[in-house]
């Protein structure tokens, strides 16, 4: 019986390999496993090598494994790359008779003649299939119902009745010719219902939930594939998807929809967050409550733009001129991601500021299996927003908290002024006096505290592991799956995962860590979160554990670097 | 030391608020104001509906003087604000004010997008040649060769013209007026606020503290206005628009001893609230800002269909 089962298809990109590994994960989501996948795509369109990883267990499972257990290849130099990650037992579909009897050798041009002929075709049509037979070769080897794959199939191809009719021709072509020596046992599995999703997904839901009404983008990867996902909702849930000219223009659109009474967001990678940096410095100064999702990925400047990276952490924190507040959550995974989405709305409104949601490739790209969201926990607070008829009304009014009632553009006697200079209380810039900037200052840098107070605790950190333990990594954004999978093997080490990076919670933090031998782990070069934690608390990481090859940590090197019995100052990872 | 005092309210139903203006005496954006103001009394649209933005220049601190909703943005994000306030509530009136810098230097890519989206609002071009609020350096359209008193060296760069580039990006409405006009500025900027679609004012309006070259004197006697010499700028179906616009074209690259002013172009067609529509049908329907989201906190909306299809 195996424990957990990897897969991974690789080929050349657009040969059908992210087809493959997505229907055989939803298909084993559908058994009741837990997946997660990884995906390692080329930035081209066609032809370049890439490849997805599919794991599966019956428990809980946050990162992907350096084993493969089945290797779908399409094309020969797949079979030259990953061969080398073919566990003991592992088995690799292919075309070509191997001769090796633990190798799946299927007579593909057999299965496809009898099936072109079938429907009156000529082969060539049917190369395209070929990984429809692989795929159909992996699940037999599991022994997984055909019928529920094509199922499956039928859904993809939902609008193409004909190809669907194709490809099951060929599943079941695959399921009567083909008789493996080899099979995989997986542990029997306890069926749940699970949404198979990325962050993408997550944030998508928690916008709708939060009852956004207006999103402007750029196209960019990994950040587009949410606003592509919001196009193809925005009609069921009345509500605009923007795509604008640039960056520049996709946040000034998000913060005049703002100012004007929507729940407003704009998502981006690091080369658009660039361009929207001068607008963060704006969106602070006139006190607008906008979203920023930012979706890392490896730079600096074009860098490796579908690959995998945390190195926008200090970046994000400093960026725009000048002195504003802004708060800075970075969720760990999907759920977080989803619940974050919605509070960080709730936050924008409440304190008046922009908010940044730092996410990365890894949850953009990684698929893999959550519960249900639980729809009761989510709340809406717009803060101090009138939409009813007022009087003697300021925008920037002095007040005890420093938030001032917000009125927008429509409501009788609440004329809103917005200016981006130095302002008084009503909004007009002709004063450049020395007292009114101190007081105005002070009214937008005071926030801070209220956040600090008002936050509840679990939005700010969240410890994992043995509180005993004396040895306590220090973490954040999508490396918290692999520490965590990891810390199931190797148990004398425990996780403060910091959620919310600005305003930051020095208190919470110091609770954790003082005292402890603290262990940074990040995905960029410099390990910017133990910059950061040295500069807010004067807590050292003895080691900086990071990786920056573009990929996220698999879970054995993250299990080797931690079981050491003396770790350098700083270890670097390499898998890939 | 200047008191911290907020400035006293406007009076109400006035368009004009109580700020101190800082514009230089005699500035062409005085004519500008004035007749905006007499436009917006004219239309007697209420105050709380009408939203103006401004980039930053001189032209574009106008929304501190008008008694309206005012969003002073970034230098050449006038145009793309105002853009999203209409789409975020297109019961709104909104007019985009912004310099010949703002709008045609850092601000010209959203300049030509804004002719593709065709937004209902009006954007009022304050064209001066020169960057004003900086002392003066050359903006976008200040002509080739030339070389106002403010700068050291003439201008090599061909100048943009505001018209061409309008009705070459897709705005539907497309005029040039004069600042030391106010009729004719004042009737303009109503018909542009009429028209439904995104409509381009191009103001002449000298800068009497750095351009000794487009002033009031050079104006006045080349400026003509080419409806009143038989010019119907009216296109009322797509067949008309295209047989017109190359005519619109052409007039609005006149200048020299005559430089022509007036409607170049108007031509009613799908604007980009009905464009909209096509993607998200109940679009305008209801309005978005005024519609409630939650329930005393709870979320109105419900995503279980949305979680379901990923299972």
């Amino acid at each position: 019986m195996m424990h957990d089962l990897n897969l991974m298809v690789a080929g050349p990109q657009g040969s059908g390999i992210n087809f493959t590994s997505d229907s055989f994960a939803k298909l084993m989501t559908r058994e009741g496993y837990q997946v997660f996948t990884n995906a390692e795509l080329f930035s081209t369109i066609k032809g370049e090598h890439s490849y997805f990883r599919v794991r599966v267990c019956k428990d809980m499972i946050r990162s992907y494994s350096e084993r493969i257990d089945i290797l779908i290849p399409l094309d020969s130099k797949s079979v030259m790359l990953h061969a080398k990650e073919l566990s003991k037992d592992g088995s690799i579909i292919y075309e070509e008779n191997l001769d090796d009897a633990r190798h799946a050798a299927i007579p593909y041009k057999d299965i496809l003649q009898t099936v072109a002929t079938r429907f009156g075709k000529a082969l060539s049509e049917f190369n395209v299939m070929k990984n429809t037979i692989a795929l159909a070769g992996a699940t037999k080897m599991i022994g997984i119902d055909k019928e529920k794959l094509k199922k499956i199939i039928s859904e993809n191809f939902a609008s193409r009745q004909k190809i669907a009719e194709m490809n099951n021709a060929i599943v079941d072509e695959v399921y009567a010719e083909f008789k493996p020596s080899k099979t995989f046992d997986l542990e029997p599995v306890t069926y749940k219902k699970r949404m198979l999703i990325n962050s993408t997904h997550a944030v998508g839901m928690g916008k709708m939930v939060a009852g956004l009404k207006f999103q402007s983008y750029y196209p960019i990867t990994p950040a587009s594939d949410e606003s592509n996902y919001l196009e193809t909702i925005m009609d069921k849930y009345d509500f605009v998807v923007e795509q604008t000219e640039d960056e520049i223009a996709a946040i000034n659109m998000a913060i005049a929809a703002a100012n004007t009474g929507l729940r407003a967001a704009t998502s981006t990678s690091g080369p658009g967050f660039s361009l929207m940096v001068e607008a963060l410095s704006y969106a602070g100064m006139t006190e607008t409550p906008v979203v920023i999702f930012f979706y890392q990925r490896a730079g600096p400047a074009t860098g490796m733009p579908t690959r995998h990276e945390q190195g926008d952490l200090k970046y994000a924190l400093s960026a725009g001129h000048g002195e504003f507040p802004r708060v800075l959550i970075a969720p760990g995974d999907h759920k977080e991601a989803f619940y974050d989405t919605v509070e960080a709305f709730n936050i924008a409104e409440k304190y008046q500021l922009p908010v940044i949601v730092l996410l990365d490739k890894a949850m953009a790209m990684s698929n893999y299996t959550v519960d249900l969201f639980d729809l009761s926990k989510t709340r809406i607070d717009r803060g101090k927003l009138i939409l009813k008829e007022t009087k003697d009304y300021l925008r920037y009014r002095f007040t005890d908290d420093g938030i001032s009632p917000r009125s927008v553009p429509g409501v009788k006697g609440g004329l809103v002024t917005i200016a981006g200079d130095e302002h008084d209380e009503d909004g007009h810039i002709f004063t450049e006096d020395a007292d009114n900037r101190i007081k105005m200052m002070d009214k937008r840098m005071n926030k801070t505290s209220s956040i600090l107070n008002e936050v509840p605790a679990d939005m700010k950190v969240k410890f994992y592991g043995n509180p005993e333990n004396k040895k306590v990594i220090v973490s954040w954004g999508s490396a918290k799956g692999p520490i965590l999978d990891a810390m199931e093997v190797v148990k004398d080490v425990s996780l403060l995962q910091i959620r919310m990076m600005e305003p930051f919670p020095v208190e919470e933090v110091m609770k954790y860590l003082n005292g402890k031998t603290i262990i940074d782990v990040e995905q960029n070069y410099s390990g910017q979160l133990a910059d950061l934690l040295r500069e807010k608390t004067g807590l050292e990481a003895i080691s900086r554990i990071v990786k920056f090859n573009g990929r996220p940590i698999a879970f054995e090197e993250m299990v080797q670097v931690l079981g050491k019995q003396k770790l350098g100052k700083r270890e670097v990872l390499s898998y890939d | 030391m200047t008191s911290t005092a907020a400035t006293p309210p406007a009076k109400p139903q006035s368009y004009r608020t109580n700020v101190e203006i800082d514009w230089c005496p005699g500035c062409g954006d005085f004519g500008i104001l004035n007749a905006l103001v007499l436009a917006l009394q004219e239309m007697k649209i209420p105050n709380e509906d009408v939203v103006l933005t401004g980039g930053i220049g001189c032209s574009s601190k106008i929304p501190h003087y008008v008694n309206v909703n005012t969003l002073h943005t970034l230098h050449g994000r006038s145009l793309v604000q105002a853009q999203a306030v209409k789409m975020a509530n297109p019961r709104l009136e909104v007019i985009s004010a912004s310099g010949d810098g703002d709008g045609l230097g850092i601000g010209s890519a959203h300049f030509v997008a804004a002719g593709r989206r065709n937004v209902d609002l009006t954007y009022i071009l304050f064209n001066n040649g020169v960057y004003g609020l900086t002392k003066g350096q050359a903006s976008p359209t200040l002509p080739y060769g030339e070389m106002p008193k403010s700068i050291e060296t003439e201008n090599l760069k061909f100048p943009v013209n505001p018209l061409f580039l309008g009705l070459a990006s897709g705005f539907t409405f497309v005029a040039r007026s004069y600042s030391y006009n106010i009729k004719h500025l004042k009737e303009t900027l109503i018909r542009a606020m009429k028209h439904r679609g995104l409509a381009l004012v191009d103001v002449m309006q000298p800068c009497v503290t750095y351009n000794n070259i487009n002033t009031k004197e050079f104006y006045d006697p080349r400026l003509y206005d080419i409806e009143k010499e038989g010019w119907n700028p009216v296109a009322s179906n797509e067949e008309e628009y295209k047989q017109k616009l190359p005519q619109a074209v052409a007039k609005s690259m006149e200048w020299g001893d005559r430089i022509p002013m007036g409607v170049f172009i108007d031509y009613q067609t799908e604007t980009y609230d009905q464009k909209l529509q096509k993607l998200v049908p109940d679009y305008g329907k209801k309005n978005y800002v005024m519609e409630p989201i939650d329930s005393a906190g709870k979320p109105l909306n419900d995503i279980t269909k949305l979680m379901e299809s990923f299972c």
